[in-house]
């Protein structure tokens, strides 16, 4: 028995160290929240700056993408700002028994209105910004239209994320018709042009050859897997579940299929009064930067900026992340 | 949710009708986890149904259930408990090397590390304590070790584990998990 005392004394000694790390010191703030809405438990993690007053609300995208997976590189925003983590439903670490026909973006839209609301709720003085990625930019973009939701936020930044299925798949072709003639991929050029984009077939026309010679073109070579440093930080030292990722996809094929495809904000977005600015990788496929500069030609009642980045693709946060975090400060100061 | 109540009687029907032989059961403790960062413990304790030495290689081969419990910490996430009725086949070879593989329809609670709010019928937040769920887990499993009493006299065996489960429900469907089990086996009695 005495053998199975020293076990327990030891083991309890190892569990009581390793739960004591990784605690921030105030004013440094580093809450975990969990929503549950719906049968989903959407955790919020908010970290940083609490003395700043100011939140980025981090949209990410997918959908079925997470949120505290790429804190890795927006960490350095944290001396500035408090940064909350949401992983909506259905994604991330979210739980729960989540029906899937929730997974439309009226749905997530009044997500992110309880998110906001309890983060106000949690901090009532602080001022809310959106930064929102790629699908988080369709919900960013519902969000906003939807209601009087705009005057709970300060501002969005949207990176790499469309407004218009029509409008993303039209400049999505024309991008690989670009780059098919600049590689001389005759097959790809064929196959492109014998599937155009026009607003009367957006709902029908393949576009999934039409994303897939994007990639095989070179529309978003990064991969996270190359980077081993943040490999093992997505292992070790972040709270998502770490098969769950692969998982979430399946529950979207309403949303590939369907919902996406009627997804059209184009004629709401002068409805806009809150400051924007656009954050692009000019060399991305998956959402090009004609879709960006479409989108600030939409915005015509508010004050909008636009930030390029000349050495990235879809997440200029992971290829030009000093320059990103720089122009996120400048916008939140 | 059936098949939570299915696990849960069927580990407290096996703890009722297993009597209470004379062959030696043992108590296991270990490690358990789905990472490092992951971390756990887990105790189990041991009855034999069914054991018998093989004469040619000398070999003991063992069929065992165990009742166990498993509590980990999955940080900024949640917290887990783990109650499971495992089946286990064991065998212990001439020099000690413990091969063993099994199933375990187990009961998964979960309790989310945070505050959680959730949104009422006025769309109002409200304050829920020990939020969580409930889930299904079967898991199978597979095992290696050595029995340190065969040839060193030593009175546990150690082993490790891995186990392979799946949460149902899991958001709209299920979850598969892996998670390793490092510790030691003590029996009370000498076979």
């Amino acid at each position: 028995m005495k053998t199975i005392h020293k076990l327990f004394t030891s083991l309890a000694i190892i569990l009581i160290l390793v739960s004591c790390k990784d605690q921030d010191v105030e004013p440094t703030e580093q809450k975990t929240l969990f929503l549950r809405h719906k049968g989903a438990d959407m955790p919020v993690w908010v970290h940083g700056n609490a003395q700043s007053n100011k939140i980025v609300l981090y949209l990410h995208g997918g959908p079925g993408d997470c949120a505290m997976c790429y804190r890795y590189y927006f960490k350095e925003l944290e001396n500035d700002m408090m940064v909350a983590y949401w992983d909506q439903r259905v994604a991330g670490a979210s739980s729960g028994k989540v029906d899937s026909a929730t997974l439309r973006y009226a749905q997530f839209s009044e997500d992110a209105f309880y998110v906001v609301k309890l983060l106000k709720q949690q901090y009532p003085n602080a001022q809310i910004y959106l930064l929102a990625h790629s699908f988080g930019v369709e919900l960013a973009w519902q969000f906003l239209t939807t209601n009087n939701n705009q005057q709970m936020i300060s501002g969005l930044m949207a990176v790499n994320g469309m407004f218009s299925y029509y409008r993303w798949l039209y400049h999505v072709r024309e991008w690989a018709l670009r780059e098919a003639k600049k590689q001389n991929n005759a097959e790809a050029e064929r196959e492109l042009m014998a599937n155009p984009v026009t607003l009367e077939n957006t709902a029908t026309v393949n576009w999934e050859l039409i994303y897939r010679w994007m990639h095989k073109l070179g529309g978003n070579p990064v991969s996270l897997y190359d980077d081993k440093k943040y490999l093992a930080n997505y292992a070790f030292a972040s709270p998502n579940t770490a098969l769950a990722q692969f998982t979430h996809s399946k529950a979207y094929s309403y949303y590939g299929e369907v919902e996406s495809r009627l997804f059209e904000k184009g004629a709401l977005l002068k409805n806009i009064r809150i400051p924007v600015r656009l954050f692009w990788g000019v060399k991305d496929g998956i959402v090009p930067v004609e879709v960006g500069r479409e989108t600030q030609q939409l915005l015509t009642n508010t004050s909008v900026s636009t930030v390029e980045f000349s050495q990235s693709w879809h997440e200029p946060f992971i290829t030009e992340t000093q320059e990103f975090n720089n122009a996120v400060r400048s916008f939140v100061k | 949710m059936k098949n939570i109540h299915l696990s849960l009687y069927l580990m407290l029907g096996l703890l009722i009708l297993t009597k209470k032989n004379t062959q030696a059961q043992s108590l296991r403790i270990s490690y358990y986890g789905e990472t490092i960062s992951h971390y756990g413990l887990k105790t189990a304790y041991e009855y034999p149904l069914f054991s018998k030495i093989k004469e040619r290689n000398q070999s003991l081969k063992m069929l065992l259930i165990a009742p166990s419990a498993a509590l980990y910490r999955h940080p900024h996430n949640h917290l887990g408990i783990i109650i499971a009725p495992e089946l286990i086949y064991r065998r212990i070879g001439k020099r000690g090397t413990l091969l063993e593989a099994g199933i375990a329809p187990a009961y998964f609670r979960y309790f989310l590390e945070g505050s959680t709010y959730q949104v009422t019928a006025n769309s109002e937040l409200e304050r829920i304590r020990y939020a969580g769920g409930n889930a299904f887990l079967p898991t199978v499993f597979v095992g290696t070790g050595r029995a340190l009493s065969v040839r060193r006299g030593l009175s546990f065996d150690w082993y490790t584990r891995l186990n392979i489960s799946q949460q149902r429900p899991y958001n709209t469907s299920a979850l598969n998990r892996f998670s390793l089990e490092i510790g030691a086996i003590f029996p009370f009695k000498k076979q």
